[in-house]
């Protein structure tokens, strides 16, 4: 193998100038044609459906055949006109601010004290809270619905018993508490996978660091604040996107424990776009229509996520300071 | 140069995996039966256990059709029709597949619906009630060729009864259902009372206007509930008195706390089970609930009756609008038709009715294979005599003329004219449901008038006159024409 990769180097010197390109190409050719499968499945997968939906978008489209009906930016007025679709936007944004002010602090915190040496059973600690993120939502979808039964669920009963309540709470059924008993099991079962985030980050404090500011006679908070939190947040500002981008589309949630209902208090866009390309009781499905709300959706996103580029920008190069 | 007897190995290893995968994910029947033909039906698992079902009964075929196979391919039913899509755009389509309703007229409209007239003698028609298949009502043809097969019996897409629980009246002093709405509304607030948060008196069917929509059939034209227009006169009603009332008593029964807390976001078979398990005393309900509670609950003293009606009267019957609900359909793409057409010859016979009657309790298609045996089931019988007492026929546009099934699957595609969502609404947030009824007319009369103008532009027929039936009385059995 070796040998392999080291004959066309050597001729290098005395080839002309045109075959070094062949030459490296040869040298790294394992590396491309390990590459070829995910740029083929990145590209068929991802790229493709993204662009072939920018397209979509400008047609009245059933799904069936190809789009031939140009209706030009009319799917976009009508998505951009819709109070319904605003409505979900912004449902989808209030799980991207529970996660970002919610989700993460107390992830932050918590990784924090599972970082810490003197803490015994971390290791159990962390399973636990890691659970809900590879438990199947469908099946939380359907324990959560019978653990918040008005009608003689768990947590309704353990309510009424203790006198902090006088009538069953209606948690999914409610408009008023639907969105945020959803937005608390979002946070529930995104609240692992921020955690080991936060401990991956902790971890790649450098230990002579934390020694030194000790030695200093700085006391935990005085490091944490001097010294884990400058090192951090580079990596901070990397988990702020994932969490971000994460909890902005939330959807299975969402489709296995409310379908977007009551009255849709809990219709996010990623519901939207899904039943209008997908519901069985309309009579053509309308992709076009759902195309063009996802290509507004995404380009929102995009917006949202650059309107956080200059201070990020600002903690990044302070954190690297 | 060591290099390409490498890459030579990659790309035997390469063509080889993917040969397996081709071998693997290949058809098991394109190897080892060559004699045989395989027919493949795209159907839904519902109800609980239909997969065992239909397996049983497919493995019966197959012993008494040795040339032919049957393969099942199941998809979640609110998937079946995107997946049968799917399938057809990938040249892979089923030989066989179940399309309910505007399921069917979707896939019609599509060119994928091969006409079974070729197939059909007339020993084969015989076996459904007599008139029942006339192409002008029969609900199974379009542009008189016969597009489709049923399995259930006409009235049952379309019957609504009242079930109710005789021990829990009996405890609130009740030795009778409710006749009318007002006497819905005092036994349910009764019933509640009483039951002290342990069972509850009242519960629409499911989340959204379900509930509503069934009540108000009482009260209006179908049409109204169903897709906003009054068929007497061609023109938006949903701000009818009678549609009205019905949200509105619903809307007193949700904010006293009469019903069932949580019905809000349930789902269609939540009702049934809170019924047999005890927690509910009445709800309004298409038949096929009455065998889930029997299965769960064999001893429940289940009363089974017809709606309550407006304390002023019955305004309307419950609607026939046709013989029969579309369900299997031959895919016009299949190479294997004659094949397939035993299959579906099959999938009408009386023994696989009877099949069906006795496992999941559901009156099919073929009287004869239940009737009898169905008058001396005391929950059967009661189903028989409330479809007896309160259905009528009623005219159906999109049977009627060619522009009336053109406005109707125009009316069909916008779900958000409709009163379910805002009635549901209403329902709630306890908001009165008269001003939204009538901006909803005021759109819909807008978006019929566009509708009509679209489509004489596109030269096709289609107007409000086409969903006018002026002489229709609906407390009275319609006759086309008459």
């Amino acid at each position: 193998m070796t040998t392999t990769v080291e004959r066309p180097l050597a001729k290098a010197p005395v080839a002309a100038t045109r075959s070094r390109r062949p030459g490296r190409f040869r040298k790294h050719l394992w590396s491309y044609l390990f590459l070829v499968p995910l740029v083929l499945l990145f590209g068929g997968f991802t790229v493709w459906p993204m662009i072939a939906s920018w397209w979509y978008a400008f047609f009245n489209w059933d799904g069936v055949g190809s789009p031939t009906d140009w209706v030009g930016l009319a799917n976009f007025r009508e998505v951009l006109g819709a109070d319904a679709f605003w409505r979900a936007f912004w449902h989808s944004f209030a799980f991207s601010l529970a996660a970002i002010f919610i989700e993460m602090p107390l992830a932050l915190v918590m990784a924090i004290l599972l970082n810490s040496s003197w803490l015994r059973f971390r290791n159990l600690y962390r399973l636990v809270l890691f659970l809900p993120v590879v438990a199947t939502t469908a099946v939380i979808g359907i324990v959560i619905a019978i653990l918040l039964d008005p009608a003689g669920g768990l947590v309704n009963r353990i309510l009424l018993d203790t006198g902090l309540v006088d009538q069953p709470v209606n948690f999914l059924g409610s408009t008023s508490t639907a969105l945020p008993t959803l937005l608390s099991i979002d946070v529930w079962k995104g609240f692992g996978i921020t955690l080991i985030y936060w401990l991956a980050a902790l971890q790649t404090v450098p230990k002579d660091l934390q020694e030194a500011a000790a030695i200093d006679g700085a006391g935990f908070w005085r490091a944490l604040r001097f010294v884990t939190l400058p090192v951090v947040t580079p990596i901070a500002i990397v988990i702020l996107l994932l969490v971000f981008q994460r909890s902005l589309n939330t959807f299975d949630l969402v489709r296995a424990v409310t379908e977007g209902g009551p009255d849709y208090a809990t219709d996010v866009v990623p519901t939207y776009i899904y039943r209008y390309a997908f519901d069985p009781s309309l009579q053509a499905p309308r992709y076009g229509f759902a195309s063009a709300a996802g290509v507004v959706f995404g380009l929102l996103t995009l917006v949202v996520t650059l309107l956080q580029a200059p201070f990020l920008k600002r903690r990044l190069s302070g954190g690297k300071a | 140069m060591k290099i390409r007897p490498a890459l030579t190995v990659l790309t035997c290893a390469v063509a080889l995996a993917l040969s397996g995968c081709n071998l693997v994910g290949g058809s098991p029947d394109s190897g080892n039966a060559t004699d045989k033909v395989t027919v493949t039906v795209a159907l839904v698992p519902d109800p609980p256990g239909a997969s065992q079902f239909y397996r049983q009964q497919f493995d019966e075929f197959e012993k008494a059709n040795p040339g032919i196979a049957v393969k099942v391919l199941e998809n979640p039913s609110d998937q079946q029709l995107n997946a049968v899509e799917l399938m057809f755009q990938q040249n892979n389509a089923p030989d066989i597949f179940r399309a309910q309703d505007d399921g069917m007229d979707r896939m019609a409209a599509r060119g994928w619906v091969a006409p079974l007239d070729e197939f059909v003698t007339p020993e084969f028609l015989k076996r459904f009630p007599e008139g029942s298949m006339d192409p002008a009502t029969s609900g199974l043809h379009r542009d008189g060729k016969l597009m489709s097969l049923p399995l259930v019996w006409g009235p049952w897409s379309t019957l609504r009864v009242f079930l109710y629980n005789e021990d829990l009246l009996k405890k609130s002093g009740f030795s009778a259902p409710p006749k009318t709405w007002s006497e819905l509304e005092r036994t349910a607030t009764k019933v509640t009372a009483d039951g002290k948060g342990k069972y509850f008196g009242y519960a629409p069917t499911a989340a959204k206007a379900v509930g509503v929509e069934m009540l108000a059939d009482t009260a209006v034209p179908y049409s109204v509930p169903a897709a906003g227009i009054d068929y007497r006169t061609g023109k938006p009603a949903t701000s009818s008195p009678g549609l009205v009332e019905a949200v509105e008593l619903n809307r007193r029964m949700q904010a006293a706390k009469v019903m069932m807390p949580g019905w809000e976001s349930w789902d269609g078979s939540r009702a049934f089970k809170e019924f047999a398990a005890g927690r509910l005393a009445m709800y309004p309900t298409p038949p096929w609930h009455v065998a889930e509670v029997r299965k769960l609950a064999p001893e429940i003293k289940m009363g089974i009756t017809g709606l309550p009606v407006p304390d002023a009267g019955r305004g309307a019957y419950l609607p026939l609008t046709k013989s029969f609900s579309p369900l299997w359909s031959m895919s016009s793409k299949s190479e294997h038709k004659a094949e397939s057409w035993k299959v579906m010859d099959f999938l009408s016979s009386e023994s696989f009715h009877s099949a069906y009657y006795k496992k999941f309790g559901t009156l099919t298609a073929l009287e004869g294979a239940w009737k009898a045996e169905a008058e001396k089931n005391p929950d059967q019988a009661a189903i028989l005599k409330v479809a007896e007492e309160t259905m009528r026929r009623a005219p159906n546009p999109a049977l009627a003329s060619t522009g009336g099934r053109a406005v109707t699957d125009a009316l069909a595609a916008k779900p958000d004219l409709k009163h379910t969502d805002a009635a549901f609404s209403s329902i709630i947030k306890n908001q009165p449901f008269a001003p939204v009824a009538a901006k909803l007319d005021k759109d819909l009369q807008a978006y019929l008038d566009k509708t009509s103008a679209d489509l004489k532009a596109k030269g096709k027929e289609g107007s409000a006159k086409d969903l006018t039936f002026a002489g229709w009385d609906p407390l009275k059995d319609y006759t086309p024409g008459g």
